[in-house]
């Protein structure tokens, strides 16, 4: 598999956060997990990209040992809730930051950028600066921000959680088109049941620290502790 | 009902400006006793002495212009960096109630304090040696100045620019550093104020022999020369007036 996570564990003190991680993914696949606040779901995503240290276990990527590898080399991206875009800087200056620091030629981030700001449907809006943009927008850039650089895996901690209903949809469809388009690699965090069904190509639930991750979709559906079963049951009711 | 409006407004501006305006009337003046309504001398003799060497003023103010910009930079660029490590640190609250320290006692019993270890090291009544006690003093207040800026959003960008692929360099330079530049600059003109306007531990430490500019003051008052003192109060302004002028032009108006 691709990404391979054994046997991680994290406490903070007394409190277990993470409990005995076991994750496979394929290339090129999502895994959308869901969770409520506080069940260990930012901290378990924070251990793969390398800002929190685990207690035990072991995390490869492309069969390459992880653990041992800084943040900053891991090739994996850690979007947050918020889209922390650079107030100091343009929607092409901070969709290019990761480019930059790579020092690759203006001419290629130019091109690159470009191509990026139309796949985001940011037409227009490469000179504005961050306040300047609606929510959906600007998670849009920060999207984009993760994606240019190429990630070998995205991590996404609620990345729709701040927004409406309407532009989440949008964004939901605007992410399933861009992880096709540029093969992503992602695990998908959301406490939203549906956005966790609809953003997923497997799916798990995370519960007290511990992950479960399902064989198919239906599995998911037929376990009652999702609650999957209990929403289909309260709209039945009200459809009489 | 407008015009009593501006009636007031124009007496406001009034109340205001006029001790500005009679500095500067006085610092042209000499020889001028009551019950005399306009001095007996008015023009640019004071001002004149100033760029000699008599009084000493253009270097006292010369001296006052580099010890407090060394404690203005000093104090805010380590005041930036360190208070990152302070605001991150599992001890936090502790250190920043010892960060308070400086304040608890009065300048003039700091200086009292800090005098014997200045002698032990050579550097009291030095110039460095009044920079170094200034910045005991501006350095705390830096500190607690940025403390507000590190925040778990501010951890948040750091831990995105390192996933990005950025270095601690990165880090500060293309990111921390330009997002915090307008609280660097406020805090660069308040650390300078501190450091400008200091009298009681510049006059221990400083022993008489470094005369800066609010020194200066304080004798010319001492010696009743009225008219020196107020030229000295009208270079003492300067600085600060530019620096509100850049603070407003370029910081103020950008964070608003």
């Amino acid at each position: 598999m691709f990404l391979e996570i054994e046997n991680i564990n994290k406490s903070f003190g007394d409190e277990s956060v993470v409990i005995d991680l076991n994750v496979s993914l394929e290339q090129h696949k999502t895994l959308s997990i869901l969770g409520k606040s506080g069940c260990g779901k930012t901290t378990m995503l924070k251990i793969i990209a390398g800002l929190v240290v685990p207690d035990s276990g072991s995390l490869s990527l492309d069969g390459r040992s992880m653990l041992e590898v800084e943040p900053a080399k891991r090739n994996i991206v850690y979007l947050y809730q918020e889209d922390l875009l650079f107030p100091h800087l343009n929607v092409f200056e901070n969709i290019a930051f990761g480019l930059r620091i790579k020092k690759i030629g203006n001419v290629i981030v130019k091109s690159q950028v470009e191509e990026m700001i139309a796949n985001l449907e940011l037409e227009g809006q490469a000179d504005k600066m961050p306040h300047q943009l609606s929510g959906g927008q600007r998670q849009r850039v920060s999207f984009g921000r993760a994606i240019i650089t190429n990630p070998s895996l995205l991590l996404l901690d609620e990345p729709f959680g701040s927004l409406d209903a309407g532009t989440r949809k949008n964004m939901q469809g605007l992410f399933r088109r861009l992880a096709e388009k540029f093969s992503i690699t992602s695990l998908f965090v959301t406490h939203d049941l549906k956005e966790a069904i609809l953003m997923g190509d497997e799916i798990a639930m995370m519960e007290s620290g511990n992950l479960k991750v399902y064989k198919d979709k239906m599995a998911f559906v037929e376990d009652s502790n999702t609650g999957v079963k209990e929403e289909l049951t309260f709209w039945k009711e009200m459809m009489g | 009902m407008s015009k009593l409006k501006s009636i007031a407004l124009w007496a406001y501006v009034v109340a205001i400006m006029f001790p500005f305006f009679f500095l500067l009337l006085l610092s042209l003046s000499s020889d001028w006793r009551y019950p005399a309504l306009l001095p007996e001398y008015f023009g640019l003799k004071n001002w004149v002495q100033v760029v000699g060497t008599e009084s000493g003023l253009a270097y006292s103010f010369f001296i006052s212009l580099v010890i407090s910009l060394s404690v203005a930079v000093t104090a805010t660029l380590s005041g930036f960096f360190i208070s990152r490590y302070v605001s991150y640190h599992k001890k936090k609250g502790l250190l920043t109630m010892l960060t308070y320290f400086p304040y608890i006692l009065a300048p003039v019993v700091f200086g009292a304090c800090l005098s014997y270890y200045f002698l032990r090291i050579g550097i009291f009544g030095t110039t460095a040696g009044v920079i170094i006690a200034q910045f005991i003093i501006a350095f705390p207040y830096a500190l607690i100045f940025f403390s507000s800026f590190w925040n778990e959003k501010i951890k948040n960008y750091e831990n995105l620019v390192s996933t990005l692929g950025g270095n601690r360099w990165t880090t500060f330079t293309k990111v921390l550093l330009p997002m915090a530049k307008g609280l660097m600059m406020v805090c660069f003109f308040q650390t300078f104020l501190i450091s400008w306007f200091e009298y009681g531990l510049t006059s221990i430490i400083g022993v008489g022999k470094v005369q800066t500019l609010t020194i200066k003051v304080f004798l010319f008052i001492k010696e009743a020369n009225f008219y020196y003192g107020a030229m000295s109060c009208c270079l003492l302004i300067i600085p600060p007036v530019v620096l509100i002028y850049i603070n407003k032009r370029f910081v103020f108006n950008k964070l608003i």
